[in-house]
């Protein structure tokens, strides 16, 4: 029959491989080192690191430069600036992954909701977003921060975690939207699927890829938004974290710049990877017809 | 026995900031069981808002649906969407226009089709699975096990109009609307298609309603066709009776600006002059009475409502009707 021949040839065009966009080698480094940041924040505290808080008075250096022993220098309390550099690691990611969460886990559902639903729910959310949009959020996290004092972390995750709310509500809301508006949600829906399934089974993952990439850099922006706190004097305790790192090394910067460029450079380094592997995310998981 | 779908005065309005537009006005018709209907009609004719009101289908805010749809004896029109689901599936169910958007790109095609199975069906995952396969052999398919753990992108639209085709079938409906089925493919997998849609519908206890643009689609697999104009059913009949003797001029007009290869090359095909007119601003009169070379000033105050022909069951709107079998003629697109 003429119907399967043409059948055959149909599903032999089809069967080529996919070719698939590579990523690049800065990609896989970029991956690898977020891997590496978020492995030594894990296991902080069983790595053969100087203790980065107290002070090692058995060998005394003040202010030393970056030598054998102390990979990265030390600084005016003689603790070791690599040690806490990998400190600072936990306690950036640990900040800054709580926060997002707090923000996804409210403010993604609340999007995905209200773009579904759409009518007045969806214009209420809408409206309450833009105006907290509206008010610059690192004035409002200074405010709140500045009286609820002493800015543990704990507090830092909170506050911070609040203020993302708004902004991925608007992102997962969009996302939410056009995938919602194609015919595969109606065609579950014609075939009787419920709200919560079209929600959890047809839109989450077509809009997990957006997420993630947000998520990546949401975590950049809030590791950003930490060191901007703790350089201010907001966020204290403890746990050494980079901004810290970089505001204790004010006073001394010309006479001891390493206390100032290896946190840097970890705070850099990190927000870069996390920036450019989320970007590339958005643009490997944008399913659309172009690439058909 | 009472017909499978009854749309009784059917008229859905948008309010809009411009004022009332009535997408589908005053529109009645039945279909009986194992039947294929056409509705034909240029875009914008109400085509589509029409089936998407017979599912039940349109959006919540700003829109009036008055009359009545009564699938199987279920009315639609005014029910809840908890009612609706019911429907859904089990009994209408709906093949949409473009197979690229109609399946979720995120999701195996077995995936997408056993998740119906099993959620509405009860079925258990290994026979939903067996069911799946056996729906994707069905419609024609190549190797579906393999077919099975493909994503929508590893399938060319034809393929992937067959799968939706699958997923609609699912749950065994008895009323299946085809919203433009083949406008996004070539021409050769359109004729698959639509055979494939006849094929099952000759299987089983299925009706289907076919809406289209394209007279040659309908011409050959359509018992009926139904010829819409601004909302407005203008003509209804047998497929045979209203091709071989169009009443209305409109109808006429549209079988005669569908190219026939019996032309020779390079005939210039005929137009309708003008355009569809502003739903907005409807005169009183034949909606296309400005654009109908048969007009008389009786068309453009007094609008024509729907009279038998001598046919059984073909019906028309116009003052002035056409002569019985004047020769017009059409090559169907069987075969291609």
């Amino acid at each position: 029959m003429s119907n399967e021949t043409t059948n055959d040839a149909v599903l032999a065009l089809d069967a080529k491989p996919e070719k698939k966009e590579a990523m690049g080698i800065f990609f896989w480094f970029c991956l690898a080192w977020i891997g590496l940041n978020v492995l030594v924040a894990v296991f902080a505290n069983v790595l053969p690191v100087a203790d980065p808080v107290n002070i090692d008075f058995n060998h005394y250096s003040v202010l030393s430069p970056p030598n054998w022993s102390h990979w990265f220098g030390t600084d005016g309390n003689s603790r070791d600036i690599f040690s806490r550099v990998v400190w600072g690691a936990r306690s950036s990611l640990y900040v800054s992954i709580s926060a997002n969460l707090i923000g996804f886990v409210i403010g993604g559902s609340a999007g995905m909701y209200s773009a579904y639903r759409r009518g007045k729910i969806d214009l209420l959310l809408s409206s309450v977003s833009l105006v907290f949009i509206a008010f610059p959020a690192l004035i409002a996290v200074i405010a709140v921060l500045s009286f609820w004092q002493p800015g543990s972390e704990i507090k830092v995750i909170i506050v911070l975690g609040l203020t993302s709310i708004p902004i991925v509500y608007r992102v997962i809301r969009a996302a939410t939207l056009s995938a919602a508006n194609q015919d595969y949600i109606l065609a579950a829906k014609v075939q009787g699927a419920t709200d919560r399934r079209i929600l959890l089974r047809e839109l989450l993952p077509n809009v997990a890829p957006t997420g993630l990439s947000f998520l990546m850099l949401g975590i950049a922006s809030i590791i950003g938004v930490q060191g901007t706190l703790a350089f201010l004097g907001i966020q204290q305790g403890d746990a050494p974290n980079w901004g810290e790192m970089i505001n204790e090394s004010r006073s001394s910067l010309d006479q001891s710049p390493w206390l100032a460029i290896f946190p840097s450079i970890a705070l850099v380094l990190l927000i870069l990877s996390l920036n450019f592997v989320g970007d590339r995310f958005r643009a490997r998981f944008d399913v659309t017809e172009v690439k058909i | 026995m009472s017909p499978l779908l009854k749309v009784t005065n059917l008229r859905t309005t948008f309010t809009t900031a411009r004022g009332t537009l009535p997408a589908v006005d005053g529109v009645n018709f039945e279909l009986g069981e194992n039947e294929i209907i056409g509705i034909v009609g240029e875009s914008g004719s109400g085509k589509t808002v029409l089936s998407r009101t017979i599912m039940g289908l349109n959006p919540r805010s700003n829109i009036n649906i008055t009359g009545s749809v009564l699938i199987d004896g279920n009315e639609v029109v005014g029910s809840s969407e908890s009612d609706l689901r019911k429907l859904w599936g089990s009994t209408v169910s709906m093949v949409f226009q473009d197979p690229m958007t109609s399946l979720n790109p995120m999701m195996r095609i077995g995936k997408q089709i056993d998740e119906t199975l099993r959620v509405r069906l009860g079925m258990k995952k290994a026979d939903a699975k067996a069911a799946a396969i056996e729906l994707l052999r069905k419609v024609g398919i190549p190797s579906p096990e393999e077919r099975y753990e493909a994503y929508p992108n590893q399938l060319s639209g034809g393929m992937r109009q067959r799968v939706v085709i699958a997923m609609a079938l699912a749950c065994s409906p008895r009323l299946l609307l085809a919203d433009e089925p083949t406008t996004g493919l070539d021409v050769t997998i359109q004729a698959q298609i639509l055979n494939l849609l006849d094929t099952v519908r000759a299987d089983g206890q299925l009706s289907i309603i076919l809406v289209t643009h394209d007279l040659g689609v309908v011409a050959t697999r359509t018992q009926r066709i139904i010829v819409m104009y601004a909302g407005r059913v203008v003509e209804i009949g047998a497929t045979a009776d209203v091709f071989h003797s169009p009443r209305m001029p409109y109808t006429k007009a549209l079988i005669e600006s569908t190219p026939k290869i019996s032309n020779p090359s390079h005939t210039v095909l005929p137009t309708i002059p003008g355009r569809p007119p502003d739903l907005y601003s409807l005169a009183d009169g034949c909606a296309f009475a400005p654009r109908c070379s048969y007009a008389t000033d009786r068309c453009r105050t007094e609008r024509p409502e729907l009279e038998a022909s001598v046919e059984d069951g073909h019906s028309f709107a116009c003052w002035n009707p056409l002569e019985i079998n004047q020769n017009v003629s059409l090559r169907t697109s069987k075969g291609q």
